[in-house]
């Protein structure tokens, strides 16, 4: 497939806006200008985008919940807090071509009528804050920013906003409450960012990767971006790839490619001629599917059909050496760190759920382990918790326990006997029972 | 108005009443922790989820408005399985410490526990804990024990919404996240202790009350606060004779669920007493003698100047224009001292400003009494040939200055008190105090509001309180009205003679938050 998101890679000073315009940059803003923003909105829903954070939620329906007859200001508002795991697609894309997401957001905010925008950038992307102020400067100076862009009367100015590094604040609600320079912890919803979002108006969050697509939808139409991929999963997609392939990296793919030709024919195989394991679709918190669901197309649907999600496209890919126990550990660290301590069942089941896989790989694991570990999972997900980090760690916990729970009963089986100052500190009723303790112990 | 169903029981409430408030209507209690009636709704404590029919997810009851025709269920097999989880999460890390914790017996962790919770756990791994945030004192009044924090974050709404004092914040994140002062300098507030108040468990509390008592051993009594003439509604706790403690009792129209700490920090003062019998020049007399005594010099010769006081009830200053000013003819004023400005915030979230330092400083203007100020009281007190009835040794700060004792050098005093102050040094008859719980009242508030002050103790040693002394007094003159067996009978004489106060009765002022006694509402807002 041509690439299209990433078309100017490899081009000379491919961040600069004299080798956009060349590439044909620009024209799609021009051209939606001179449409009515309602039919833009209309094009990007035929077109069949669905948001490449995570969710895949219709680009164009989000966009359509902004309400039309409000006197306040409306905001769009770019994630570019890209913190998964094994996410790195937004990274490249300002890499490469800043200009387009800048196309991008120009086009969204025309289309919702928004006159102020933000990139929220997380912390850590500190030389990809630097590209993006820099390709800004370079709008402004060609006039793509500011008062009456190219004539049409409308306004826009950008502003990047560098996050402080939580993860928690790739959440739209947080997001928005960081960019008002709160503590970042997700909002309850309802009211929805569409209808109260950043400084109480109306807003929009897009990904980076949803805004790149956007410029192209409208140069060339939504036929044409709905005839890549498959049926409701139209487009193109960047798959990070990182783990155990010969060549990891972001590639560029329709929607609908099987995890077994990214692996295989894009990536190089599994490195050092070993065997594929297991592979996370969809950044780390998407539940990790076995080797064997390798065939699978890549979309929204069919990933979800097969248990897990196509996230944000992170596919984490696993050989046959890899522990599973201190793989899920791993992953329960990363989220006990990053949850925002705000609501209970995430507070303090993913620290609870980390507390559980360390002991079981240190080899002090009990038989009902599991259960308690199945038991957080069900009761820190589904809506118990205000926002989804939740089910970002309980996904995995399922993932990992459903397709190599064999795994973890080895570990528990091959253990060493609890140390009794791990009992608690009162006896509660059934104690004995539940905790399997011996009389001597 | 709205009509739903509750667990069957249909109710009417207002739009916008979340399903927690409509829930109680009904009588049905739903556990919240993070939610409180007077501060912003974050529904992130998850205990008080319940189901909706036709929402696919169970959903939090203080953060769901009500909707017409909604069915809620409250104790469905869905609710009570997420209860139980939500309470074994808030549990797994909280220290079984119960026995040695100051909050047991109003605990909402050990009630919801016994309610919803499980009657084990599956936490076998550590405890969380705080090193160095166990037992720390974060301000004048308040002991912090981190290690029993569920992170409800009412303490930090409390400062932010209500206090706007902005004091406490949450520090660092997720699971170690910790309740600190935002600057680390000490939790500062004048409305400090009302941080322990909301904390649901026992991670803040109050420094002077820890390990005095056991909640469930105190007596309550429904009373109003003596601090100024704001007339916060509150609770006094008391145990054997001994206050242990005040606090704030819901008012929407004053006090909100909140007083100050001025205030809250009143009730050791009611336990100090150091006059116990009525005295005649040192001597011991009877109450009978003392009466006797006190007569002469109402009825005495000289032009004999009575000092009553605005902390008084509105039944005493009526006894005082009865038989002080109108039977016995005596000049009365009422001393009324500004004190420091004092404020609170009520229901609605509208500060309510206090005039001065007196309980019952408009009482005593609705009654028309003659309200002096500290220099006036001097002046009046100083130019007294005969001789001067203090009838409240505290009526005003300076009445216990060496200052007030010179000015009535030559002077017969009598005076009411239960502390020695130079003024009672000099005085010449002493007639034993009643204190603040040992007797029942109405008083007027700033905001122009009658109020109920009802008695938690009698009277220790043969005190009695100034109305009762008036009674007597009243009956020795062979005044009107005819000795009074309780102050609501004086209350009774007051709705009849008062057109302020016309239709109030003892059963009203128990039951409704104050009865407005003013056409219009002032110091508020």
């Amino acid at each position: 497939m041509e690439p299209i998101l990433l078309r100017a890679r490899g081009e000379e000073s491919s961040r600069s806006i004299s080798t956009y315009l060349k590439l044909g940059g620009y024209k799609a803003f021009g051209k939606a200008l001179a449409m009515d923003p309602a039919a833009v909105v209309a094009e990007v829903k035929e077109a069949g985008l669905r948001g490449r954070g995570g969710a895949g939620f219709p680009t164009g329906v989000k966009w359509g919940f902004v309400p039309a007859d409000t006197d306040k200001p409306k905001y769009l508002v770019c994630n570019a807090d890209e913190s998964e795991p094994g996410t790195f697609k937004d990274r490249e894309i300002i890499h490469v071509d800043p200009h387009m997401l800048l196309e991008g957001i120009m086009i969204a905010s025309y289309a919702i009528g928004s006159h102020a925008a933000y990139i929220y950038i997380r912390g850590e992307f500190w030389l990809e804050a630097q590209y993006l102020e820099q390709a800004i400067a370079e709008a402004y100076d060609k006039g793509y920013l500011g008062r009456n862009i190219l004539d049409s009367g409308f306004d826009l100015d950008i502003t990047v906003h560098r996050g402080a590094g939580a993860y928690i604040c790739g959440e739209e609600t947080a997001l928005i409450e960081s960019i008002e320079g709160k503590r970042g912890q997700p909002r309850l919803k309802p009211p929805f960012p569409a209808v109260v979002g950043l400084f109480g108006c109306p807003t929009v969050v897009n990904n980076v990767e949803t805004l790149a697509c956007v410029p192209h939808i409208i140069d060339r139409g939504a036929e044409w971006f709905a005839a890549i991929g498959k049926p409701r999963n139209t487009g193109p997609k960047l798959f990070c790839v990182s783990g155990h392939v010969a060549r990891p990296g972001v590639y560029e793919l329709p929607l609908g490619v099987t995890f077994e030709e990214i692996i295989n024919t894009h990536c190089g195989g599994i490195r050092d001629g070993k065997k594929l394991k297991a592979f996370i679709p969809g950044g780390s918190s998407a539940p990790v599917l076995p080797a064997d669901k390798v065939g699978i197309g890549a979309t929204f649907d069919e990933v979800a059909e097969a248990g897990s999600m196509l996230g944000s496209g992170g596919l984490i890919v696993m050989d046959e050496t890899v522990d599973m126990v201190w793989t899920l550990e791993n992953l329960l660290k990363f989220y006990a760190h990053e949850s925002c301590g705000q609501c209970t069942p995430c507070r303090e089941g993913s620290d609870w759920a980390l507390d559980v896989v360390r002991r079981i790989r240190q080899g002090h694991g009990r038989t009902e382990d599991l259960e308690t570990l199945r038991r957080i999972a069900r009761y820190a997900s589904q809506g118990m918790t205000i926002c989804p980090l939740g089910d970002a760690f309980c996904g995995p916990i399922t993932g990992f326990l459903d397709h190599f729970g064999h795994e973890f009963e080895a570990a528990i089986a091959a253990a060493r006997p609890l140390p009794p100052k791990k009992r608690p500190i009162l006896p509660v009723r059934s104690e004995r029972a539940m905790f399997g303790l011996e009389e001597n112990s | 108005m709205v009509t739903l169903t509750i667990d069957g029981n249909e109710v009417q409430v207002a739009e916008g009443t979340n399903l927690v408030e409509a829930a109680a209507r009904v009588g049905i209690e739903i556990p919240t922790y993070c939610y409180h009636p007077g501060l912003s709704v974050v529904g992130q404590c998850r205990i008080c989820f319940v189901e909706v029919e036709g929402m696919p997810r169970l959903v939090t009851a203080c953060s769901t408005p009500v909707r017409d025709g909604m069915v809620v269920l409250t104790g469905s097999e869905r609710v009570r399985e997420a209860r139980a989880a939500v309470m074994e999460f808030l549990l797994e890390n909280h220290p079984l410490d119960c026995p040695v914790c100051d909050q047991a017996g109003e605990c909402f962790l050990q009630d919801y526990s016994v309610q919803h919770g499980l009657d084990t756990t599956h936490m076998v791994d550590e405890r969380r804990t705080y090193p160095g945030l166990e037992r720390r004192l974060i301000g004048p009044h308040v002991i912090q024990n981190q290690n029993r924090c569920i992170h409800c974050t009412r303490c930090i709404r409390f400062t932010r919404e209500i206090a706007e004092t902005y004091d406490l914040a949450m520090k660092s994140r997720g699971n170690h996240s910790y309740i600190d002062t935002f600057d680390g300098g000490p939790l500062e507030s004048p409305f400090s202790a009302c941080v322990a108040d909301v904390c649901p468990v026992g991670a803040l509390t109050v420094k002077e009350f820890r390990f005095r008592a056991r909640v469930w051993h105190l007596d309550e009594t429904e009373s109003i606060c003596p601090g100024c003439s704001i007339g916060c509604n509150i609770v006094i706790g008391h145990l054997k004779g001994t206050v242990h403690r005040f606090v704030p009792r819901h008012n929407p129209e004053i006090n909100g669920w909140w007083m100050c700490d001025y205030g809250r920090f009143l009730s050791e003062s009611l336990n100090a007493r150091d006059i116990d019998t009525p005295r005649y020049n040192g001597e011991e007399l009877s109450w009978r003698q003392a009466v006797d005594t006190l007569k002469e010099m109402v009825a005495g010769a000289g032009a004999t100047r009575v000092v009553a006081s605005a902390n008084m009830s509105n039944e005493g200053l009526l006894l005082v224009r009865k038989v002080l000013l109108e039977h016995a003819g005596l000049e009365v004023v009422v001393p009324v001292d500004e004190g420091e400005a004092r404020k609170i915030k009520n229901g609605r979230k509208e500060w309510v400003h206090g005039v001065d330092a007196h309980p019952n400083s408009t009482g005593a203007r609705l009654l028309g009494l003659k309200v002096v100020d500290g220099a006036e009281l001097e002046s009046f007190v100083m130019t007294s040939s005969g001789p001067v009835i203090v009838l409240d040794s505290k009526a005003h700060p300076w009445l216990a200055t060496e200052a007030a004792a010179q000015a009535v050098a030559n002077q017969q005093v009598a005076i009411c008190a239960r502390i020695t102050t130079p003024l009672v040094r000099k005085a010449a008859l002493v007639l034993p105090a009643a204190s603040w719980i040992e007797m029942e009242g109405t008083y007027t508030s700033s905001t122009g509001r009658a109020q109920l002050a009802r008695r938690g103790l009698y009277p220790r040693s043969s005190a009695r309180p100034v109305w009762e002394i008036l009674t007597l007094l009243a009956a020795a003159l062979d005044a009107e009205p005819a000795p009074a067996v309780n102050p609501r009978a004086v209350f009774e004489a007051l709705v009849e003679e008062i057109p302020a106060f016309a239709g109030m009765t003892y059963r009203r002022l128990a039951t409704e938050p104050g009865i407005p006694v003013l056409e219009e509402v002032p110091n508020v807002g």
